[in-house]
């Protein structure tokens, strides 16, 4: 459903004498309809940046973004306008991401009334179906977003995205700064919300318990380049790049995985090697 | 004093907020003691009223709190301190590692000067000397190169190096007791990791009160955990009889909400401050509630040794 | 759980009406908006309010205060009262008017120059920045005397020519709101550049918007109190800054006539200082509206 061939997001700084950061230097993989895919590694490491770069929120310096057949990266920008519903954002800070004027009855709407999706009745009837799947109830509907808890507001978040009814979503951390109860229920809702419209989503997180409870398949990020990549429970429980050993080792204090089947040896570089079916390794340093 | 004698005892603590809405109680009637050499971690999640009891025992509230009850630091009552003795106290005697924002730091001034400010103000080393203290310290929170971080802004550390040199500024007059707000909030994995594994250092030499939300450091950290709940205590004891076999339906339902626990979310929401439910505050949102939970409001029993629950299923 | 505002107690307050309660810490802000929609309503009701014709003789020159002429009559035996009022038209139209059109301008070039960054913003600095180096107030002067032109006009000149300080406060909140993730969400939605402009920028500025708006107000009655002064303003209006030159050249000061002096700088400086102390009060009110505490 979207293929993503060597995309490249390079910032150049610096006055008199341009430096150039890659953010992302090259990352392809998949993701299928309804299927969703962990991205994790530290902080710094491009991940936010790729995911914004996919939609292109932020303009990458080259590749392709293949969605569902159509490259999103050759778009005129008034047919990316158009096409923008079908892939949206859930952003780390949920109070954030809201117009702190806007009351939550006016965030949901907005994204109907853009696209004018929708007559006043009907956009009345969305909003209330939509703000009940997402767990709140109709007095959320008059407030404004610092009225409401964290938890709230990423309910309020989704309910503004949902309202598009994407094919994709790409969700940056949406749960890093919330207590562990209520992440839990943000992550169930989501869950189930996924399942029940089968959208694609790309979860982005550092931690990797949540990946673990959420993805299918997860991809490990250094340095702007996915270096590992393949099901869940495979790339965590035996990770073969050293990176990902180290990331694995640090949230799970050592006592983590399982002893790796032996990986096999470098051939060239930067190719990926297919280690066991369906999970890839970077064939440098290992 | 003898070594049995607690260190920190806190008494029937009250602290409330006066705001436009009425008064938030964000602690009631709180009861703690930390004994010397001790790591006493205080669970909760927002709301609870964690980072309050924390701000409570070094007076770094705002002048309109309302404050009942006793805070007994060896034998003397905190609260009953006039400003000039708090200041003493403060740093010195009981430092916090404050959580990390954006603004912990000074951004126009150096961080050796900041730390180096906390040294002359306490130690009374000037210039160089505490200079070269500071340097000391930051290479005790182990960051690289530490004479050359020393007179970088705050603006070239990250996250994590923030996190560090804010330990460090507490360490600065090698404190008898510490409070550490949420120092791992908003760290990725690997960082956590190194926190934690440099608190369990410092942690050695003093006693420590660590406020976090983050269950796993309190595992490793800490040997007794109380965890909050709406402004009171709902279970304390030692660590490894909470954390695997909790007692109280809200410790139960935080620890199973946990990703590697199963991730079952606890229904509802947290309660308002200002009306907590009357009876058992958690009532509303516990799945073994009777009727007496609505009405009674629940005291700390004792259910295993040194573990107690406010719980009416064990009264 | 809410975040709470946690702020000082307000022990008395009064309320006024239902959305406006007074009480210690805003009794500045209601103070100083009460004098300055005293002054609208004066320049409103000036025909009904005065007594005479501003320009009509109507008594003897240069008389003392008495119950007919409130503040007796210059040497053109008009009524000082009468012109006092008629005169707060011209102040608060050259205030007001020009302050609308700086603003304006401000705010569009602000919003433009933040929202688009790169090379717009820097293009559209680089020219602001040549803008403000000419000198406005001379400029003013010049093309007044040229072109003698009415009230309005003036107004409307005072404002684009004086009017482009407040372009880098206004620019710099809007290059944070920007990229705000509320307004990359709107985009991601698939929303066009000048509906977010619109509707999600405009409205985060205004309260940064309008505090301009009233000082530009204050500085530019002030520039036209100097215009006035200096002779050059609208010769069909009444203008306070012409009653003082007046005043002083025709002998006010020697002959103590206070009552031909003193009024109109007065009643310039009550304004000017309710506009200043409104400006204030609602920056500070609109500054992080909720103290948020962690508990």
């Amino acid at each position: 459903m979207i293929d993503i061939c060597d995309l490249k997001t390079y910032y150049s700084t610096g006055f008199l004498h341009r430096t150039e950061i890659r953010a992302v230097d090259g990352v392809s993989f998949r993701i299928e309809k309804g299927e969703t895919l962990g991205l994790v590694g530290e902080s710094g490491c491009g991940k936010t940046t790729l995911g914004r770069s996919l939609l292109r929120l932020i303009e990458p310096t080259g590749g392709r973004v293949l969605f569902d057949g159509t490259d999103i990266m050759a778009l005129s920008r008034k047919d990316l306008r158009r096409f923008r519903p079908r892939m949206q954002m859930i952003f780390q800070d949920a109070y954030a991401s809201l117009n702190p004027r806007m009351r939550v009855c006016e965030s949901i709407a907005e994204p109907l009334r853009i696209h004018g999706l929708e007559d006043r009745a009907g956009i009345d009837r969305r909003m209330r179906d939509l703000i009940e799947r997402v767990g709140l109830n109709e007095e959320h509907l008059n407030r404004r977003p610092y009225e409401l808890s964290g938890g709230q507001n990423q309910r309020v978040a989704l309910a503004r995205v949902l309202a598009l009814e994407p094919d994709f979503i790409v969700a940056d951390e949406p749960t890093s700064g919330l207590d562990v109860s209520v992440q839990a229920q943000i992550l169930t809702l989501f869950r189930d919300l996924g399942r029940e419209y089968h959208t694609a989503c790309l979860y982005i997180s550092h931690d990797l318990g949540v990946v673990r409870a959420m993805s299918d398949r997860v991809a490990v990020m250094l340095k702007g380049r996915v270096v590992e990549i393949g099901p869940t429970t495979d790339v965590l429980d035996h990770p073969c790049h050293s990176y990902t050993r180290r990331l694995v080792a640090a949230s799970t204090g050592g006592e983590g995985f399982a002893r790796p089947a032996p990986c096999p040896a470098s051939l060239r570089l930067p190719a990926m090697i297919e280690v066991r079916s369906g999970h890839w390794v970077e064939a440098t340093a290992r | 004093m003898t070594t049995d004698e607690p260190l920190l005892r806190v008494r029937g603590l009250k602290v409330g907020f006066p705001t436009s809405d009425g008064l938030v109680k964000a602690s009631d009637a709180i009861d703690l003691t930390i004994r010397t050499g001790e790591t006493l971690a205080l669970l909760g999640e927002t709301g609870s009223g964690k980072t309050v009891l924390g701000m409570a025992i070094l007076r770094l509230l705002q002048p309109n709190t309302r404050i009942e009850g006793e805070i007994l630091y060896r034998g003397r009552d905190l609260l009953s301190l006039p400003e000039r003795e708090m200041q003493k106290v403060r740093g010195r005697e009981i430092a916090v590692v404050l959580q990390n924002s954006g603004t912990s730091f000074n951004p126009v001034l150096r961080v050796g000067d900041q730390i180096a400010e906390a040294i002359t103000l306490h130690r009374g080393l000037k210039g160089p000397d505490a200079e070269a203290a500071a340097v000391d310290l930051l290479d005790r929170v182990r960051i690289a190169d530490p004479a050359r971080m020393a007179r970088e802004y705050p603006h070239r550390f990250s996250g994590g190096m923030r996190e560090r040199a804010l330990i460090a500024l507490a360490l600065a007059c090698n404190p008898s007791f510490l409070i550490a707000d949420e120092p791992t909030r908003g760290l990725d994995a690997v960082t956590r990791r190194e926190i934690l594994s440099l608190f369990s250092e410092i942690n050695r030499d003093r006693s420590v009160l660590f406020i976090t939300h983050d269950i796993e450091a309190a595992a490793t950290l800490a040997a007794r955990v109380a965890v909050m709940y709406a402004g009171e205590i709902v279970e304390i004891g030692p660590v490894d009889a909470v954390l695997s076999s909790p007692v109280h339906p809200y410790t139960r339902g935080l620890l199973g909400s946990l990703p590697e626990r199963g991730m079952r979310p606890i229904p509802g929401s947290a309660p308002s401050l200002i009306a907590p439910p009357a009876g058992c505050r958690f009532s509303p949102r516990c799945t073994f509630a009777v009727g007496r939970c609505e009405k009674e409001h629940p005291g700390l029993v004792e259910v295993g040794p040194g573990h107690y629950a406010r719980c009416m299923l064990y009264d | 759980m809410r975040s709470f505002g946690v702020t000082p107690h307000a022990r008395s307050s009064i309320r006024v009406w239902r959305w406006v309660t007074v009480s210690g810490h805003n009794v500045a802000l209601y103070l100083s908006l009460g004098v300055i929609l005293v002054y609208c309503a004066i320049a409103l009701f000036a025909p009904v309010i005065a007594p005479f014709d501003p320009f009509a003789m109507s008594g003897s020159p240069l008389a003392p205060p008495d119950a007919t002429h409130l503040l007796g009559t210059n040497d053109l035996a008009q009524d000082i009262f009468s012109r006092l009022i008629w005169g707060t038209r011209a102040t608060l139209i050259l205030g007001f008017l020009g302050a609308a059109v700086s603003v304006v301008m401000d705010t569009i070039i602000g919003i433009v120059a933040g929202y688009y960054g790169g090379r717009v913003d820097e293009a559209v600095m680089r020219f602001v920045d040549v803008m403000m180096t000419i000198p406005a107030f001379p400029l003013l002067l010049v093309v007044t005397i040229f072109f003698r032109p009415g009230i309005y006009v003036t107004a409307v000149i005072m404002g684009l020519f004086g009017g482009l300080n407040g372009v880098r406060i206004i620019r710099s909140q809007v290059l944070t709101l920007a990229v705000s993730d509320f307004v990359v969400g709107t985009k991601a939605l698939g929303a066009g550049d000048g509906y977010i402009m619109g509707r999600h920028i405009l409205p985060n500025i205004l309260p940064l918007v309008g505090v301009k708006f009233v000082t530009s107000a204050q500085h530019f009655m002030l520039v036209g109190i100097g215009l006035g002064f200096l002779g050059i303003g609208d010769q069909n209006l009444v203008d306070w800054g012409q009653m003082i030159e007046r005043a002083s050249q025709n002998g006010g000061i020697i002959l103590g006539l206070w009552w031909w002096l003193i009024p109109p700088g007065l009643a310039v400086t009550v304004i000017s200082l309710a506009l200043a102390w409104f400006a204030y009060a609602w920056e500070e009110r609109i500054n992080p509206r909720f103290q948020v505490m962690r508990v």
